[in-house]
């Protein structure tokens, strides 16, 4: 897993098309687009499957359940994107998460809970990822 | 004659960018002997903003290297042909002009209108570089956060997100300034 984070417009699905040569029909599903968070990915053939937009998918489970069972779905979810990747030699997942823990404390209670549950499953993600990189502005630095 | 520059800075609140943009002018002043100008481009709303204002201004008089002061708060790009080469300019800060840009006419933000904006701002930059020796831009890290159901929000932040990641393009250098500490991004040897 290749995992990607970076502040909102700063270029991240510019840089990993041009990383991966992916265009965007190819397998890539987004939550800007409005797929629905994918539980799995096995009917995918293609090598490389990119999901984009992970803090929304994130934001959908924290409004419909509590922050446990949210982040329950969501490793279940992304242990079943892993089996993916593991069963072939050329395959390759690649996430896109828009960095939203950095501004002040929101009042909200729901953005509250939305915004750990992203930093926590950011977090998770960047443990279990082979590979992680920064986008600033078009620029990346790999961290991991 | 060595080409002209383009550098990026960006950074937190308070996170020391001014600052250390205003190092890194001198220094190439210093060097080089052109010289040193600062584009204000802020227009004080209240008190507490004048006094910032004059913060800033009495540190960059109070050095040994004199600035000149342009107060410009839209359409940069006029002062292009004031400057020649070997002039080292300060544009402190781009989400000010943004904000100064967006908010001086009574328009209404459609797609038109904000290209117009984002083409306003990086030509302006870029034109005043090409006459210059050296052109250093600072501007805001605010893209980190939730953006809230807000359409002006998310129009604003996808109009500085454009226009910073064209900046960064176009640079010769690029620093993160965080916690006073800069963090080269792009063309500097480590």
């Amino acid at each position: 897993m290749h995992f990607i984070i970076g502040g909102a417009f700063n270029g991240k699905r510019a840089w990993v098309k041009k990383t991966y040569q992916v265009s965007k029909q190819d397998n890539w599903l987004s939550a800007y687009n409005h797929d629905p968070l994918p539980t799995n990915l096995m009917d995918i053939e293609e090598p490389v499957i990119i999901l984009e937009g992970v803090e929304l998918w994130l934001k959908d489970l924290t409004k419909n359940y509590d922050v446990n069972h949210s982040r329950e779905i969501w490793n279940r979810c992304k242990e079943n994107w892993l089996i993916w990747e593991k069963a072939g030699v050329n395959r390759k997942l690649v996430v896109i998460g828009t960095d939203i823990t950095k501004g002040i404390v929101p009042l909200e209670v729901e953005n509250r809970v939305w915004r750990d549950v992203t930093g926590w499953a950011y977090q998770d993600m960047a443990a279990k990822s082979d590979k992680v990189d920064v986008i600033w502005y078009g620029l990346n630095q790999n961290i991991k | 004659m060595a080409s002209s520059s383009l550098i990026f800075i960006t950074g937190g609140v308070r996170s020391g960018k001014s600052s250390m943009a205003e190092r890194l002018a001198l220094e190439i002043a210093s060097q080089s002997g052109g010289p040193l100008y600062y584009i204000a481009t802020g227009v004080p709303s209240d008190s507490e903003m004048q006094e910032r204002i004059e913060k800033h201004q009495s540190d960059r008089e109070a050095g040994t290297y004199q600035w000149k002061t342009i107060e410009q708060s839209v359409q940069i790009g006029r002062l292009a042909e004031t400057f020649s080469s070997g002039d080292i300019i300060l544009l402190d800060c781009v989400t000010t002009l943004l904000n100064n840009e967006l908010f001086s006419t009574e328009q209404t933000w459609n797609d038109s209108f904000l290209e117009t904006v984002k083409e306003k701002i990086i030509t302006g930059i870029i034109s005043i570089k090409n006459r210059a020796g050296t052109m250093i831009v600072v501007s805001n890290e605010v893209l980190n956060e939730s953006l809230p159901g807000n359409d002006l929000v998310f129009l604003y932040s996808r109009l500085l997100g454009q226009i910073h990641q064209v900046l960064v393009e176009e640079a010769d250098q690029a620093f993160l300034v965080e916690a006073g500490i800069p963090i080269a991004m792009k063309g500097v040897r480590q």
